[in-house]
């Protein structure tokens, strides 16, 4: 059992003042096995109004921010206490198979945003790339156990590739990171999901925060960190999803906290939205996850 | 006597009826004429007598209604083409009879509510997922599905307005769906259009044949969408992406035939969940969007955030009941290929019986019998995405007859499908019927397919077009899977053997009730005109002043050359305007070159070419307010031949007809009032700068006929004045005459009125900055007189002119709306 307090700071600053920003925030992190929103607080500057969307796309609490006048800045800041009670998922001989799994997916009759046929399919950035496949399919026998497919796969991507925060760009789109075997966090997790995709396995790009250990001796630095992505994978109807990190090549486990699952980063950005002005805007990110004591 | 020459080609001079003989005599099993009978027969027969009535050749028949097309406006851009090309017109409809037609027009309307149905659930509970009739890869696998819509219900109850489908008739006479379109059903424009050129070709056919018309659909539909509206007297809109989308064309047209906004994104707003289209007169409420624009993109806070063309908002207007959206997005699942394989199923468990129409046979490979079957049966069938996405593993080029795989294409194509059968359907390889077709020279029998309409009507039952259009190919292989895209499109006729209330079909306006509400101007399409106006002019001016360089110093055999002083001006005021780069020298070599630059130059904006693109540019985009003769004229191409006076006397003449058109043609709707404003003002500044490039106090007498000469007023001057050229009255003549249609004064009146035509924001009687601009620019004619004008005078006015060009911008214009856009997410 861990005990986090989360804090992500976004703030924009406008070089012109702007108008009437609406934003979707999907900064609240949602229900998810394993973990307990203890305490949140979203905290705008300056104050606008606040209502749940209407129209959501993917396991995500999606808050509809209007800003009336940001003028030259505005700041987001979302505040959580998280408890995460998670344990390592350990593979074993009778898990289904990939064959299986394959199988499985075709009876559910569900197509709901939890529902594995909703992370099967291509999406808008992540594609089903033929060279990216046949470099997963080493990893990915037909009668191979899930987990132990998956735990494979993601520990190869953080052997084989880079991490490099100048060789991608948010959009970058997983065929040039692959070429590149270099990248982030997203790049990675898109890798693994075009992959698993592609070999007609149902997985889902998570995105939220981990926890990061400062080096031997040295202090934690406050909103040093970043969030964070990483990919579920599915096994079956009794195992359901299963988190697997290709960055660290690791479970997700108590150090990962969830904030949103979708298809791929379009359905879980943390902020998009507009803002109606003419003149240039730059973002920082600040993001800080505390561990607390338990109890 | 009817003789066929040995190419198969029909010669002039026979009549219809041996056109028909002859080509039955060699049209294959199934062709629809050949197995027409009584009353079908006769149909034909009475075409093929008004086809052959014309004493001329089939190609110029085809030519004839080619040449219709093109004069109604009909142009079609193939995606990704810049330019518009011909959408080629077979002069010879498919005609249907009304007993047939009625199978087809049922069947439409029964899928159209099975649809309804159907997306009902899927964007509601998804009881038809629970239970297994829909397999949930159907939905989810569909790019074109929306999650978001899940739970929204639509204003008026009902997802689905307008919907299209491709129906292929086999030999047996069966009609069966090749395709459903109902996410952007496109192509009821060219139906329309096909049907008026078809009416100038046979205009004798209605008088022998009872055809059906197509204005009571139209109508219908438009009651459809208005009855799902709040307000009793809706203002609709038909929203689209734009001149580069390759129906736009079409959208125009539709919009001015339905009397809808043409709007694009930046046109509307949301505001506390209400549509708003910005107009000259202030945001006014906009009740429903006929949607032309890919539905992911409508609302960058519900789907694609990365959407620039849509409306931030709208799908939270919708889901308020504010708007209607026709149809509503996400519905596209429901054209999957693979979405007809289960439709027998979904249809036996919503209606109790199998529909009317089918699909042609369609097998999905995401159930593990359709996926044994294909695989059986690959020889025989077409192989294909099941979804609309991105290519799949085996598939490179999407479809393939499976006969025609190799056998390494095969293994490849049996390995990917192992890992994801669900991305894959087999299709029947469907046998079309043929028709004749006046492609080449000759009558040849060619396979079709036809796209049929059905609307929601005010009722809210489906009403379906009795036509269409068809789509030809091009090969005689009777495969639907060999025809692609067709090369022809064709009208399709509906007759019965009760009379049809007779309308003319030469009638453009076949008679859906035009309405145009007063102060529904959108700014943009206000802010379009109104550019157009100035640059039309802007050119115009320019070649004026090239042709006096001309006409005076250039030409060995036309007047006495002008004075270095004269030519050094004229020079000056073209290269002012960044026409072309001022000449090394005044020999003449070097003045026809800088002539030729200033004229014909592609590089840079300033010349006279480049100012007709951009004239053009704006032509395109405003088609549904300018006539088909006024989007001709900008349309042509810059002048090639002849010498390069001869070019500028091409242009010369353009000028003047487009000038005559927007000044007798256009009605006198704010539309043109912005044309004109934008005109009045580039002139009026034209004038000012020939004045601005003569010393007034010193004019001589050259000076004096150049400046005439310039401001075209040498008539009217000869007219006032019968003595040789005078200082005074010459700049009387040119910058105070109110009766020089040339000069400053009139210009400045003409913009006042306008102005006074124009809505006003503030009801507070206080002048806007555009009103008192225009207040001062007439007292400064009123107070002048012409022995004091001088240089000051001029670059007052000048300034002022610019200034009032500005605040109409910011008075009527869009301003600010530019979307930002930022995601808020750092990566480790």
């Amino acid at each position: 059992m861990m005990r986090y307090a989360i804090r992500h700071i976004t703030r924009f600053d406008y070089e012109e003042a702007a108008g009437f920003a609406r934003c979707n925030l999907r900064l609240r992190p949602i229900l998810w096995s394993g973990q307990t929103l203890e305490d949140y607080a979203l905290l705008v500057e300056p104050g606008g109004h606040t209502h749940p969307a209407r129209a959501q796309a993917g396991l995500a609490n999606v808050t509809r921010l209007v800003v009336e006048r940001p003028e030259r800045t505005l700041t987001i800041e979302s505040r959580a206490t998280v408890s995460v009670d998670r344990p390592i998922p350990l593979p074993s001989p009778t898990d289904p198979t990939l064959a299986d799994i394959r199988a499985m997916v075709a009876n559910v009759a569900d197509a709901g945003p939890a529902s594995p046929v909703s992370y099967l399919f291509p999406s808008a950035h992540v594609p089903i790339v033929p060279e990216i496949a046949d470099w997963c399919a080493g990893d990915l026998a037909d009668d191979r156990g899930i987990l132990d497919a998956a735990i494979s796969l993601a520990r190869r991507i953080q052997h084989d590739f880079a991490f490099d925060p100048t060789a991608t760009l948010v959009d970058t789109p997983p065929a040039e990171a692959f070429a590149k075997r270099g990248g982030v966090c997203q790049d990675f997790a898109q890798i693994m999901l075009s992959g698993l995709r592609g070999a007609g396995l149902p997985a889902a790009y998570c995105s939220g925060y981990l926890r990061t250990l400062p080096p031997p001796g040295q202090e934690r630095l406050v909103g040093a960190d970043a969030t964070h992505a990483w990919v579920l994978v599915w096994a079956g109807p009794e195992l359901g999803w299963i988190g697997v990190d290709p960055t660290n090549g690791i479970w997700m486990a108590e150090d990962h906290v969830v904030m949103a699952i979708g298809r791929d980063y379009a359905d879980i950005a943390p902020i998009d939205g507009v803002v109606l002005g003419s003149g240039a805007q730059t973002m920082q990110v600040s993001v800080d996850v505390e561990p607390l004591p338990v109890g | 006597m009817a003789s066929r020459a040995s190419n198969g080609q029909v010669e002039a001079g026979v009549t219809g009826a041996h056109w028909l003989d002859d080509y039955c005599a060699r049209a294959p099993r199934g062709d629809v004429l050949c197995q027409a009978t009584g009353l079908d027969r006769a149909a034909w027969d009475a075409a093929f007598d008004e086809l052959a009535s014309v004493p001329d050749t089939l190609a110029g028949a085809r030519e004839r209604a080619q040449r219709h097309a093109d004069d109604i406006g009909t142009a079609y851009r193939a995606a990704g083409e810049k330019e518009e090309r011909r959408w080629p017109l077979s002069p010879v409809p498919l005609l249907i009879g009304a007993e047939e037609w009625r199978g087809i027009a049922e069947g439409m309307a029964e899928r159209a509510e099975l649809f309804e149905s159907i997306i009902t659930d899927i964007h509601g509970e998804q009881r038809l997922v629970a239970e297994g009739v829909l397999p949930a890869m159907l939905v989810t696998g569909s790019p074109l599905f929306l999650r978001p819509m899940v739970g929204l219900m639509p204003p008026g109850g009902h997802q689905l307005h307008f919907v299209a489908a491709d129906l292929c008739r086999g030999p047996d006479g069966r009609w069966r769906v090749l395709a459903d379109h109902v996410r952007v059903p496109v192509g009821a424009g060219y139906a329309l259009e096909n049907r008026l050129a078809m009416g100038r070709t046979l205009g004798g056919l209605p008088s022998r044949v009872n055809i059906e018309r197509h204005a009571p659909f139209f109508a219908a539909m438009r009651a459809g969408i208005a009855a799902a509206c709040r307000r009793a007297e809706p203002r609709i809109g038909l929203l689209t992406s734009g001149k580069l989308n390759p129906s736009y064309p079409e959208q125009a047209h539709l919009a001015r035939y339905l009397g809808f906004l043409l709007v694009e994104g930046a046109d509307l707003a949301v505001r506390d969940d209400q549509l708003y289209v910005r107009t000259i007169a202030g945001l006014k409420r906009i009740d429903a969007l006929w949607r032309r624009i890919d539905p992911r993109l409508i609302d960058p806070l519900a789907f694609d955030a990365n959407s620039t063309i849509g409306v931030p908002g709208l799908v939270d207007a919708m889901a308020a009941g504010n708007v209607v959206i026709a149809n509503a997005p996400g519905v596209g699942v429901l054209e999957s290929p693979a979405f007809a394989a289960c439709l027998p199923a979904l249809s036996e468990r919503l209606l109790g019986h199998a529909p009317a129409l089918s699909s042609i046979g369609t097998w999905w490979c995401g159930d593990p019998q359709a996926r044994a079957h294909v695989l059986a049966s690959l020889d025989q069938l077409v192989i294909g995405p099941a979804f609309a996405g991105p290519p799949v593993a085996g598939l490179p080029d999407g479809a393939v007859l499976g006969a025609s795989l190799d056998d390494a294409a095969r293994e490849r194509l049996i390995a990917a499908m192992a890992l994801r059968p669900q991305d894959y359907v087999g299709q029947e390889v469907a046998e079309l019927s043929t028709m004749p077709t006046a492609c080449g020279a000759g009558l040849l029998p060619r396979p079709f397919s036809l796209r049929v309409f059905a609307a929601r009507g005010g009722d809210g039952r489906w009403v379906v077009l009795p036509g269409g259009f068809v789509r030809i190919g091009d090969q005689p292989d009777a495969r639907a899977a060999v025809m692609g895209e067709g090369s022809w499109s064709a009208d399709v006729i509906v007759h019965g053997p009760d009379p049809v209330e007779p309308v003319s079909l030469l009638q453009p306006t076949d008679s859906v009730e035009l309405r145009r509400n007063p102060g529904t101007l959108p700014s943009r399409v206000a802010d379009n005109l109104f550019w157009l106006g100035r640059y039309l002019e802007r050119g115009e001016a320019l070649l004026g002043v090239i042709r006096v360089l001309f006409g005076h110093s250039i030409s060995a055999d036309t007047g006495a050359a002008l004075a270095p002083a004269t030519v050094e001006r004229l020079v000056t005021i073209i290269a002012d305007t960044g026409a072309a780069q001022r000449p090394p020298s005044h020999r003449r070599r070097d003045l026809v070159d800088f002539a030729r630059e200033a004229m014909e130059s592609v590089d840079g904006w300033g010349s006279v070419r480049a100012v007709n693109r951009l004239a053009t540019g704006i032509g395109g985009v405003s088609r549904d307010r300018l006539s088909a003769d006024m989007v001709r004229l900008l349309d042509a191409p810059h002048p090639t031949t002849g010498t390069l006076l001869d070019r500028a006397g091409t242009l010369q003449r353009r000028y003047a007809a487009l000038a005559g058109l927007s000044a007798e043609h256009m009605g006198r709707t704010d539309a043109w009032r912005f044309h004109d404003l934008g005109r009045r003002i580039e002139r009026a500044l034209a004038v000012t700068r020939t004045l601005l490039s003569v010393d007034l106090r010193r004019a001589n007498a050259e000076d004096l006929s150049t400046l005439l000469d310039l401001a075209d007023s040498q008539i009217s001057y000869r007219q006032r004045y019968l003595m040789g050229f005078a200082r005074v009255p010459v700049i009387d003549l040119i910058a105070l005459d109110p009766g020089n249609p040339r000069g400053i004064a009139f210009q400045v009146e003409t913009i006042v009125q306008h102005l006074c035509k124009l809505p006003v924001l503030n009801d507070a009687g206080i002048a806007e900055p555009q009103q008192r601009i225009a207040a001062r620019l007439t007292a400064g004619i009123a107070m002048a007189s012409a022995e004091r004008i001088d240089r000051g005078w001029v670059l007052e006015i000048n300034q002022q002119l610019q200034k009032l060009s500005d605040a109409i911008a910011t008075r009527y214009f869009l301003q600010g709306a530019q979307a930002l856009r930022e995601a808020g997410l750092t990566l480790a």
